[in-house]
């Protein structure tokens, strides 16, 4: 008897598991998201309405690899570039780049701004429709939807991280946030967040659909570029009722949002695939070449895509920098490189707290033995500071990415704005006058030998140990960054000598690393960067910003700001009147509507940040090395915002970009650009 | 026996309830950025509101008592990081059952290569398969899976003229992966089965059997061989779950979206939902799996009653 | 990963030696009264056998293993000493070449390059893409492992005996600690694992701590049952009835039974805590990759295996890793069979 029972109750197991697989997969492939077959007959369906956007999918397809996956598609919130490249290619925007970075009409066909530099009028194009994931025309986009959109993102409950770039620049937005911010706060906790319960009025906040066809902004003050800041994620539309439908939802999953862009997002297993079709009935649907993106996830893809490339089943992969001397070799037909865009620009920053104050991670820095009282004297001192960036050989630090010389020359920045970035009356922003003293600061041992004997001198008198412990930190899954700060370790500690500072390597979780290390002060000094959110060399003072909304009145800091300079405020030292002096300078500058005099004065005071070694200016990111089949050159150009990311203007190309092939397209680029 | 298994589902349940009260609570450690995805660029008030919003800034035990009673009403909680706002249920829904499908595939496998490669083993003591089978066990269990697991993946995707990444629609795509998956318990219970068939081959019974005039593979099969499978088949539902689990790399080799490396991404990304779910499911198969395991040992060896206690084996 | 939790080789030890302490004599054959034998009393009044020679007897005629555990004397003694021999270049230093000043890149394994300060230096294993000596890095690397290895098997052995004494003596104890065992025993170790690793900031001592976490419950059991078994024997009753204490009847006349299982846990959970680590390291919760170990060298190494000249890098700290993990097992095996009382002729 037993023995039967023991029978079948292997049996049993054996096939309770086979049966899971019979009985669940077809309900696996029923999944709403999955529907391979749906998403092969909804182009047939499509032909026979007519007006479906999907058409045929074959002609041009681009599939690669991707090891990111996006939290959520919703545009309206996400500030991450990962998220925001969906945006940018399934949504237009009012007015977008062209492929040398000029401003061209989008989803707006002509605009104009008021006497006083206050209003900004957009005429909008008619006949532009949202479609839903299948192709389906749903309802046609109006100024409204422009309005919904920027109510969603001023609403604090929906958490948007890009809320800033309306709230900053347009009138009455910052008041209304607050207003709905505060009562929420009297809400029940759990009880539902309802802006429009809140009395606050959206009807004062400077963005208004006068008719269907007509949209207006009014600005806080005179911005110029303000057409360059809508190109940007937090400006572009939504469907208005969905949203109302949708509320937080929006975005989650690609049937929970419509689309007006490039492309519509057909497919979207997170953490499987995602398919992009093009949408035939876009308004410039004639400059949209590539008609599938088909993007599969592979927590691999570092290591997977060099070989899928060589085996022809993607088009795209990065090449390592440890691996590009063997590519040149062995397959110098597949490599060729990224371009390198000046809208992120790399500096090193010095952490002017331990910790940022916080007594908990003041005694985790005790505990690794980096000295944090120490560090905050000795940062404070400007000959400390200067003898660090007089020894600080950025092109060596810079090998561990880049190891062609010509290529490491031609990133190197001595601003923080980077080069070709902005110009006035035809001279560039990074060579503006006020920049020819910068140079002489950089890397050159003799004079870091000065300055590290004045220093050593008066740091002891002020009390400090020598050799100061300087905590270098990286984030731990960037294996080039790692390798970027042994070097500067090394080079550094070589310079100087060890018995003057030491370098701790100090390597920040791979997520949340900019909270944890960054903002928690887990850092001395480290590589930092800022993204252009607009053409204005303000954008680049707004990662020094003082941010007095989350100070604490006890000192303790849970900062929030990008680049938490300002807490050198907190504590009186020889910092102080340097950096009040720096932050009045942003303030006229920013009072400054003529153009030349404007930058004259960012110049000034970027310049102040350089000459007092408080931010010492790195590159922007070197141009990796890809096998692509993509001529990068083809798509649009920007130096902010998400205009890169788009896949609008390219062409997938029979075979691989060379090496030559780039450099005379990158010529090519060169000469159309200086030509506008 | 109906009070033994119900005895031993009481103590599931309550086990299950400690593991998930300590698994909350450290979660609850960490930083509460893990509860927005947009928190470096979020304001203090957005914070703040955010917190009073999912009930952050109640004391512990309310937090507990809460999860509890959500968790009794088949709620799960919502993803905030790994997918903003998507209902932990729907985002586990699709993965589990490919999860099961390869474990459940591989598991097969490797028993039904395992075990005549131990007996094989055994039955050729100190001979040509013998040491073929070592040399085999020993590669598996030295080399890093990591390591091999690549090169059966470059190589066979090659030599079987496949694409390198996982199509559940293509059979031939499974081959691989679920060939990988098994390799470690194959070499595991062959280990295992040869051990226990040499030694038991020694055995009086044996040599009884043997005076007796019974074929050797009836020995082999009928007496040995079921004497072996005993212990192990204790370990099987377990050992289906540490399958399950340890095919994170696996599964971010080939792009197969199942369970496997499903905790430590949520775990880096810190979403305490997903977390709080995932390890709720792999307690509960690992206890339930715990449960069969001693079951199926009691209706395999007669020596075994429902009456003494399990644990004292 | 989860191979050497439930050893077979484990297990038939443990088994065997159950069967030697329990034999279960009928009530006829305890009372039964025995008949004088001069000759029974002069044999079994003295015998020259010694478990411990016995089982040393048997573990020397293993060659292999035998050999496997000089090469791992010889290996541990090697990575300590292996900085301080002459030409050795730190396994943190960055190289650069002679002729540019920046670093060397990939040199393959027995070039010799000049290196900035006029040397010339020969890269036994070559070197990674900013001319750091893999084979010092190698040395390291296998230094931190068996570190984190034997300081887990350690940790293992003490708390496993201590908890196991604890709880198979002290009888007010032993349905706490079945209470305990059956909570920790069914979570899987992987999420302890895992979950520990990333709550703690990643370092060897946070790595000692989470795989330690779980590894003790199955020895503590094991010492557990042993002890109950024979705390109460008619030996032990003496002792105690003749005053000895405690401690010394526990170390005396108990842990001996137990030694042998004891090491071959231990032998078989150094080459699994290794392996552990690269795992760890894998899924990105591993040490720094500042700190050399062999999970950060294959980690390193899995991604430029597709690109045949820089294989190397993954090679060499593979075959290390395998030849400890092979000779830590190989050693067990021939220690268990080598242990048990059945094998002593």
């Amino acid at each position: 008897m037993k023995k039967l029972i023991a029978l079948a109750l292997c049996l049993c197991m054996v096939f309770a598991m086979t049966a899971c697989q019979t009985t669940t997969s077809p309900s696996a492939s029923t999944e709403p998201g999955a529907q391979p077959t749906g998403g092969s007959e909804s182009p047939e369906a499509v032909e026979t309405t007519g007006a479906n956007a999907l058409g045929d999918s074959d002609a041009m397809v681009y599939s690669s690899l991707y090891a990111s996956e996006v939290s959520s598609l919703n545009y309206l919130i996400e500030g991450a570039t990962n998220e925001q490249t969906v945006g940018a290619n399934v949504i237009d925007t009012l007015v977008e780049y062209n492929s040398t970075a000029e401003l061209v009409p989008g989803l707006a066909e002509t605009w104009k701004c008021s006497e006083d530099g206050l209003t900004w009028t957009f005429h909008l194009r008619q006949g532009v429709m949202w479609y839903d994931y299948q192709g389906n025309p749903v309802a046609e986009l109006t100024a409204n939807d422009f309005v919904s959109a920027a109510k969603y993102v001023c609403d604090p409950a929906n958490e948007s991280a890009t809320d800033y770039m309306i709230l900053d620049l347009i009138a009455g937005a910052s008041d209304y946030y607050d207003q709905v911010s505060a009562y929420y706060e009297t809400l029940e906790e759990g009880a539902e967040m309802d802006d429009d319960a809140s009395g606050a009025d959206f009807g004062t906040v400077g963005i208004k659909a006068v008719d269907d066809y007509t949209l207006q902004y009014t600005t806080v003050d005179v911005y110029p570029f303000f057409p360059s800041c809508l190109t940007y994620v937090c400006y572009m539309p939504a469907y208005g009722p969905l949203l109302d439908e949708l509320g937080q939802d929006f975005g989650t999953s690609n049937d929970k949002m419509y689309y007006c862009g490039a492309y519509i997002l057909t497919e979207y297993e997170p953490q499987v695939k995602r398919t992009y079709e093009k949408n035939y009935q876009n308004w410039d649907a004639d400059n949209v070449y590539i008609t599938k993106l088909a993007q599969t996830y592979n927590a691999e893809s570092s290591t997977l895509a060099p070989a899928m490339v060589l085996r022809g089943e993607i088009d795209y992969a990065d090449i390592p920098t440890s691996m590009v001397d063997e590519w040149l070799q062995s397959y110098p037909e597949y490599l060729s490189k990224d371009r390198a865009v000046p809208d992120y620009s790399y500096f090193y920053c010095f952490n002017f707290r331990a910790g940022s104050g916080s007594p908990d991670r003041i005694s985790t820095w005790e505990a690794n033995g980096w000295e944090p009282a120490n560090w905050d004297l000795a940062v404070s001192n400007a000959n400390f500071r200067h003898a660090i960036m007089s020894a600080f050989d950025r092109d060596y630090s810079m090998y561990a990415l880049e190891p062609d010389a010509d290529a490491r020359a031609d990133v190197t920045q001595h601003t923080i704005t980077p080069s070709t970035f902005t110009s006035v009356d035809g001279v560039d922003y990074s060579a503006l006058p006020e920049f020819d003293n910068v140079d002489q600061y950089f890397y050159d041992e003799a004079k870091a030998a000065e300055y590290k004997a004045a220093a050593v001198e008066e740091l002891t008198a002020m009390g400090v140990t020598l050799p100061v412990k300087m905590v270098i930190s990286y984030r731990s899954d960037d294996s080039d960054w790692e390798q970027e700060s042994i070097l500067l370790k090394q080079q550094l500690e070589s310079v100087l000598g060890t018995d003057f500072i030491v370098c701790e390597l100090y390597g920040g979780p791979a997520d949340g690393f900019r909270v944890e290390v960054r903002h928690n002060g887990m850092y001395g000094f480290m590589r930092c960067n800022w993204g252009a959110d607009y053409e204005d060399p303000s954008t680049w003072a707004q990662p020094f910003a003082v941010d007095d909304s989350v100070r604490d009145s006890d000192g303790a800091v849970e900062c929030n700001s990008y680049n938490d300079m300002d807490i050198a405020l907190t504590v009186e030292s020889d910092l102080t009147p340097i950096l009040e002096a720096y932050y009045a300078k942003v303030d006229e500058a920013k009072a400054i509507s003529d153009t030349a005099q404007r930058y004259s004065a960012f110049a000034q005071a970027e310049a102040m940040l350089i000459e007092n070694a408080i931010v010492v200016p790195y590159f922007i990111f070197p141009s990796s090395y890809v096998a692509t089949k993509l001529n990068i050159f083809e798509g649009q150009y920007a130096p902010c915002g998400v205009s890169n990311l788009r896949y609008k203007g390219q062409k997938v190309h029979d075979s691989y970009i060379t090496m030559d092939e780039y450099e005379a397209a990158y010529d090519q680029w060169l000469v159309d650009m200086g030509t506008n | 026996m109906i009070r033994y298994i119900s005895k031993r589902f009481l103590r599931a349940f309550i086990t299950l309830f400690i593991i998930l009260s300590v698994v909350f609570i450290l979660v609850r450690q960490m930083p509460v950025e893990g509860y927005f995805p947009n928190y470096d660029k979020m304001s203090k008030a957005q914070i703040e509101n955010g917190i009073r919003q999912l009930g952050l800034d109640q004391p512990m035990y309310v937090q507990l008592f809460r999860f509890f009673r959500d968790l009794l009403s088949g709620d799960l909680g919502i993803s905030r990081v790994y997918r903003n706002n998507v209902a932990v249920t729907e985002i586990l829904a699709p993965k589990i059952p490919l999860s099961l499908q390869l474990g459940s595939l591989a598991l097969l496998v490797s028993l039904l290569a395992g075990l005549p490669m131990g007996v094989l083993m055994a039955r050729h003591k100190g001979r040509f398969f013998d040491h073929l089978g070592t040399v085999f066990i020993v590669f598996i269990q030295a080399v890093p899976a990591a390591v091999y697991y690549l090169f059966i993946q470059l190589y066979g995707t090659e030599w079987m003229h496949i694409k390198m990444l996982f199509d559940a629609s293509d059979w031939k795509s499974w081959i691989l992966p679920v060939f990988s998956m098994s390799l470690g318990n194959i070499a595991y219970y062959a280990m295992w089965v040869r051990r226990y068939m040499v030694d038991e081959l020694n055995k009086d019974y044996v040599q009884l059997a043997r005076i007796k005039g019974l074929k050797s593979s009836k020995i082999m099969f009928r007496h040995v061989f079921r004497n072996a499978f005993v212990p192990m088949a204790q370990y099987l539902p377990t050992s289906f779950l540490n399958t399950v689990i340890g095919s994170i790399y696996i599964e971010s080799l080939y792009s197969i979206p199942g369970m496997g490396g499903l905790l430590v991404d949520v775990i880096k990304r810190q979403d305490n939902a997903m977390v709080q779910a995932i390890v709720l499911l792999f307690a509960t198969v690992g206890i339930i799996g715990l449960i069969l395991g001693d079951l199926m040992m009691v209706i395999l060896d007669p020596r075994i009653s429902f009456g003494t206690k399990a644990g004292n084996r | 990963m989860a191979i050497f939790k439930h050893h077979a080789k484990i297990e038939a030890l443990e088994k065997s030696l159950n069967e030697s302490l329990s034999t279960a004599l009928s009530e006829e054959e305890q009372f039964q009264f025995a008949e004088f034998d001069e000759a029974e009393v002069e044999r079994s009044g003295y015998s020259n056998y010694s478990y411990w020679r016995s089982t040393l007897k048997m573990f020397s005629k293993n060659r292999i293993a035998m050999f496997l555990l000089v090469l791992m004397g010889a290996l541990v003694v090697f990575t300590f000493i292996q900085p301080y021999l002459p030409g050795q270049i730190d396994y943190f230093q960055v190289n650069n070449d002679s002729t540019t000043g920046m670093p060397l890149r990939n040199v393959p394994p027995g070039d010799v390059v000049e290196l900035t300060d006029g040397t010339q230096f020969r890269f036994i294993l070559g070197s990674n893409n900013i001319g750091q000596d893999l084979w010092a890095n190698i040395w390291a690397g296998t230094r931190t492992s068996l570190f984190i290895g034997v300081a887990v098997a350690l940790v293992e052995a003490t708390l496993g005996i201590l908890v196991g004494v604890l709880w198979g003596y002290v009888r007010k104890l032993d349905f706490i600690f079945t209470e305990l065992y059956n909570i920790l025993d069914n979570i899987p170790t992987t999420i302890v694992l895992i979950l520990v690793a990333y709550i703690l900031q990643p370092s060897i001592g946070t790595l000692i701590f989470a795989m330690s976490l779980t590894g003790w419950i199955g020895m503590a059991r094991f010492i557990r049952n042993q002890i109950i078994i024979i705390r109460d024997r008619d030996y032990n009753l003496a002792s105690r009835c003749l005053g000895t204490p405690t401690y010394r009847v526990i170390f005396k006349n108990l842990l001996p039974y137990l030694i042998s299982v004891i090491m071959l846990r231990m032998a078989l959970s150094i080459p699994a805590n290794i392996g552990y680590e690269v795992f760890i390291t894998y899924i990105g919760l591993g040490l720094p990759a500042t700190t050399a170990s062999l999970g950060n060298l294959i980690n390193v190494g899995r991604s430029l295996m597709l690109s045949p000249a820089l294989r190397y890098q993954l090679i060499y700290p593979t075959i290390v890793l395998s030849i400890i993990t092979i000779s830590f097992y190989t050693i067990g095996n021939a220690f268990s069979d080598a242990a048990d009382p059945k094998n002593h002729r």
